[in-house]
């Protein structure tokens, strides 16, 4: 799942004839006023100017702004342009025309297993949620197109009627061409606007999920998905990030401020178990973490060192399944030599560690492991006769 | 007994490298078994025509490489199972093709990243023409004592602690390839082992599903119970829940749901498979699959540790009731053990095998070279130079100072003797015809032999012979080399003479014995012949070739190495000549007729062949 953010949804709405309001994305304020010498628009409507990063709430933090003339937007824009806000700065805003309306609908399409399916509603904005019973729903299967006629009649029964149930409905085929082209998850538009004096439609505000896996068939791709983790990675993150880019296997990393149990498991499945049993026991996780595909040691070592240095842990659980093919002994040399580093920079400082993982050449890594019980570590390693995640109960026991 | 995979299946793997690994270890659980091998073909155009090497135990099998699935198919008809080992740009149209042929009823894919689309088109395919599409990023399916697909079940040693030789009572469903290894070893250590345990991938979207899979085991009847390990984000496992509760199983269910954590972490985060996402309004949590596959009555403990406790209730329960027997323990060591390598067991003391080749000077199995046991580094640092390897490497011993400086001085001298000599000249028409380095350089070093170069063993040899047999008798050497070599190697000059000696020769002679305190009793007896062969002829001097002989043998160099000097020291000059001549773009050079006589027969007709 890929969000990515509304200035490069626009631009693959236009792409595929979704009327959009005029829009500009820009990370310096002079250049509004440039663009303004330019373009009509920005000198004859009303704007809105919205911070253009990943930011959950952005209305509330004062990073939308409405109603501006040219100036008024700009000064907007030079307020909100390096604002920080948690972890994230704001480097960029959307500059878009406010389009007066008379209505606001509401149209979506998100995918399934069996295809995909379209909401439409005329009573979209802000209070969609409320009036959810009016949403109509059309069923797409894989690779069919629906008929404008078919669409025609699922606006009508979402309570549109004459000409703007055919502009409706067309807008909607669009929509379908777009997220089948662009191999979208989900997107929601909301809302839809209409200015009937001239019958000009507008997608005011949208979100839009496409499958960052589907890259590779597309060229014109040229922005990156927000953060999955519903805020801009950190630092340590984006390191990890840039390793696994250059790794065969993965190693994975994600903060989580507060926690006392630091995580270093193996497996996207195993480490979502061990994060589980943290929390089923009443402790806090201070991170998740993953390598899996049998990835370099050096690679492993990184992931142990950026872990070690996570504040305040009081353990690691060093977890893992029984692996197919990624090999204990070398993945475990990674880390012995993480614990290492990480003790002599004066790290690890009375956190406890606990081990347990099967695999190939398990009995060598198990072995290598156990002996840094003699270089003083906090150690306690078990075998597969443990079961997998009971070094969590044994952990928060201690 | 088992469900997709058995006895019967026969495999081609599509892909290369990742493909031909799995394919090794599918053929190690075909020996523990003793079943024929299950791999029969690989597709994987870049390496269409090649064979593969995979030993099932020690009996090596060729698997041919195919360019397409038609032809791999063609050769062998007996195919009906596919494994996907791809990249996700190539996998999907792959598993298409699989699917078009007639043969293959299971496609199985590993590949991880596969477009959703894709995936969803690649299911409906699979179920509109009866046939079973499972993952995209599935790491196989395993039937114990029957089958194995894919890398699952790790290593051969753990084939065995899983009891996967022979099948058990439990069945095996995950969404994760490493917890569809924790499980079935799970099932081996409390219960009775496995039929059969399908990983089916954790995608968004995944080819099969866990009902299709429950009604599959529903219909074993060695099957009792099934393990199903599921995480947040779909509805397979919600849709499983009802199909358990939907009416009483002959099977029983335990679950283990990954996810809670998300209830706790902070809005928006989320870990794990790409599928592990939740939908609106807790649709697909792991709280939601947890309480849906209680209710309809299956056993989920409330951390995956519990599984252990669950699944040896559960086959508690089966051998009280009597439907399954306790299986008589294997006796281990009736299980084969894998062929061990020849390094294996050598290691371990049991087998000698006489070495191929003997080297007595360097040996790089260590951190770095070491030359007759010296560091290479370490004599870097103690400021040895190149002459002092090559002694190293040559005569295995450290050279004096004063050696060292002798060493040096006559691979300098020696480097180069301009373009036109043999080797030079050989080395710059490489150069102009084009020819590489090496080739170019090589082709100059042919050169070296008896009439260039090639007379400094040969000097030092007979200098040598004459000090010892003939000590102050040199008319008695000359006479015995006129008698048995002919010309003494290392005397005689086409253009220096007494009169026009070589400076290089001079200077040699000089730093040797003026410069240095070592003694060269062969250089010595050298001068001395030179002294009567000069009295006879002007040009018969010592020349280059049999000063470095005697000055080398007198440095206890062995004979064999001493024609290297001249063959080290000329590489030089000639890598320096195809470096010139390719910096100037030379271009292909002939011979002008006028520097040729053709003495040829005249012109004449071709007689009828008889």
């Amino acid at each position: 799942m890929a969000k990515i953010l509304e200035g490069p949804a626009m631009k693959l709405f236009n792409k595929w004839g979704i009327p959009v309001p005029n829009y500009v994305v820009i990370m310096d304020p002079e250049r509004l006023m440039q663009l303004g010498e330019a373009n009509k628009w920005l000198r004859d409507s009303k704007l809105v100017v919205k911070a253009h990063e990943a930011i959950g709430g952005r209305y509330k933090l004062g990073l939308v702004k409405i109603g501006l003339n040219l100036e008024e937007a700009y000064e907007a824009a030079k307020e909100m342009i390096g604002r920080e806000i948690g972890t994230a700065v704001v480097r960029q805003v959307i500059v878009a025309e406010m389009l007066e309306h008379d209505a606001e609908f509401y149209v979506s399409i998100a995918g399934n297993r069996d295809g995909a399916e379209l909401l439409l509603s005329n009573k979209g904005g802000v209070d969609i949620e409320d009036n959810w019973d009016t949403v109509k729903r059309l069923f797409i299967p894989l690779d069919e197109t629906p008929s404008l006629e078919k669409l025609t009649e699922t606006a009508k029964d979402a309570g549109f009627s004459g000409e703007v149930a055919e502009r409706v409905a067309k807008i909607a085929s669009r929509l379908i061409l777009c997220f089948d082209n662009e191999d979208a998850q989900s997107i929601e538009i909301n809302p839809l606007v209409i200015r009937k004096s001239d019958m000009r439609f507008a997608a005011l505000d949208a979100v839009m999920n496409v499958d960052w896996d589907a890259r590779f068939r597309h060229a014109d791709w040229d922005f990156k998905p927000v953060s999955e983790i519903g805020r801009p990675f950190t630092e340590a993150e984006q390191q990890i990030m840039e390793i696994d880019a250059r790794i065969k296997g993965s190693v994975k990393f994600v903060e989580v401020p507060g926690g006392e149990i630091a995580l270093l498991t193996a497996g996207g499945g195993a480490s979502v178990f061990y994060s589980d049993a943290v929390v089923a026991r009443g402790g806090t996780i201070a991170n998740y973490a993953e390598y899996s595909g049998d990835p370099a040691d050096w690679a492993v070592e990184a992931l142990t060192e950026t872990i070690c240095q996570l504040p305040n842990i009081k353990h690691i659980i060093v977890g893992g399944a029984i692996a197919n093919f990624t090999d204990v002994k070398a993945t475990f040399s990674g880390i012995i030599n993480g614990f290492r580093a990480s003790k002599a920079k004066g790290y690890l400082d009375g956190v406890k560690i606990w081990v347990r993982r099967g695999g190939p050449n398990e009995n060598q890594g198990l072995a290598a492991i156990k002996k840094l019980e003699d270089e003083g570590f906090d150690i306690h390693v078990y075998d597969r006769t443990m079961p997998m995640t009971d070094i969590v109960d044994l952990a928060l026991k201690a | 007994m088992s469900i997709i995979a058995n006895k019967d299946t026969r495999v081609v793997i599509i892909g290369g490298v990742a493909g031909v690994n799995a394919a090794k270890r599918m053929a190690q659980f075909d020996f523990l078994i003793n079943r024929p091998l299950s791999v029969q073909a690989f597709v994987y155009p870049p390496e269409k025509g090649q064979q593969k090497e995979i030993y099932r135990g020690g009996e090596l099998n060729n698997i041919s490489v195919y360019a397409t699935l038609q032809e791999a198919l063609e050769e062998n008809p007996q195919i009906n199972t596919a494994l996907i080992y791809l990249g996700a740009s190539r996998a999907a149209q792959s598993a298409r093709e699989c699917l078009e042929s007639k043969n293959i009823q299971l496609v199985s894919m590993i590949t991880e990243g596969v477009p959703e689309k894709d995936a969803k088109k690649l299911r409906a395919m699979a179920i509109k023409s009866g046939k079973m599409f499972n993952g995209p990023s599935s790491i196989g399916i395993m039937s114990a004592g029957e089958c194995r697909l894919g890398v699952i079940g790790g290593e051969y040693k753990n084939l065995k602690l899983c009891n996967l030789y022979r099948a058990g009572s439990f069945g095996v469903l995950t969404k994760s390839g490493g917890l569809s290894n924790e499980t079935m070893w799970l099932c081996a250590q409390n219960g009775n082992g496995i039929t059969s345990a399908v990983a089916i991938g954790g995608d968004s979207y995944p080819g099969t599903d866990f009902v299709t899979y429950l009604e599959m085991f529903e219909n074993d009847p060695e099957t009792k119970a099934v393990v199903m390990v599921g995480e947040v984000g779909g509805t397979l496992e919600e849709e499983a829940a009802e199909w358990f509760g939907a009416k009483k199983r002959r099977i029983r269910l335990i679950a283990a749901i990954g996810g809670t954590c998300q209830e706790v972490l902070p809005q928006g985060m989320k870990f794990g498979h790409a599928g592990a996402k939740e939908g609106k309004k807790g649709l697909g949590s792991a709280r939601s699959k947890i309480n849906s596959l209680r209710e309809a009555g299956a056993l989920v403990p409330d951390t995956f540790g519990g599984l252990s406790k669950a699944i040896k209730q559960v086959y508690q329960e089966l051998l009280a009731e009597g439907s399954i027997k306790p299986e008589a323990e294997i006796d281990d060591a009736l299980l084969p053990e894998l062929p061990l390598k020849v390094q294996e067991i050598m290691k371990q003391g049991d087998v000698i095998v006489e070495p191929l080749i003997r080297t007595t000077i360097s040996d790089d199995r260590g951190e770095e070279p070491r030359y007759v046991g010296y560091a290479a580094s370490e004599l870097c640092e103690k400021g040895y130079g190149i002459e002092d390897v090559l002694a190293l490497l040559w005569n295995k011993k450290l050279p004096s100072r004063e050696e060292s400086e002798i060493i040096k001085r006559i691979v300098m001298i020696s480097a180069d003797h301009g373009p036109a000599v043999s080797g030079a000249f050989g080395a710059i028409l490489g150069a102009c015809a084009g020819i590489d380095m090496p080739q170019a350089v090589s082709a100059g070093m042919t050169m070296i032999g008896p009439r260039f170069g090639g007379a400094v063993t040969n000097a030092g040899k007979y200098f040598a012979y004459g000090v010892k047999e003939f000590p102050n008798d040199i008319p008695g050497f000359l006479a015995w080399m006129k008698q048995n070599v002919g010309p003494v190697p290392g005397i005689g000059h086409r253009v220096k003479s007494l009169k026009n000696p070589d400076k290089r020769v001079k200077y040699l002679v000089d730093y040797v014995k003026n410069h240095t305190s070592l003694h060269m009793p062969i250089l010595d007896y050298a001068l001395e012949v030179e002294k009567v062969t000069t009295s006879k002829k002007d040009n018969l001097i010592l020349n280059v070739d049999g000063t470095i002989g005697c000055i080398l043998v007198d440095l206890d160099f062995p004979e064999q190495s001493l024609n290297g000097f001249f063959v080290l020291a000329r590489t030089i000059g000639m890598i320096g000549h195809w470096i010139d001549q390719n910096t100037q773009n030379a271009r292909l050079i002939r011979l002008y007729d006028y520097l040729i006589n053709y003495a040829v027969k005249d012109e004449r007709e071709v007689p009828e062949k008889k």
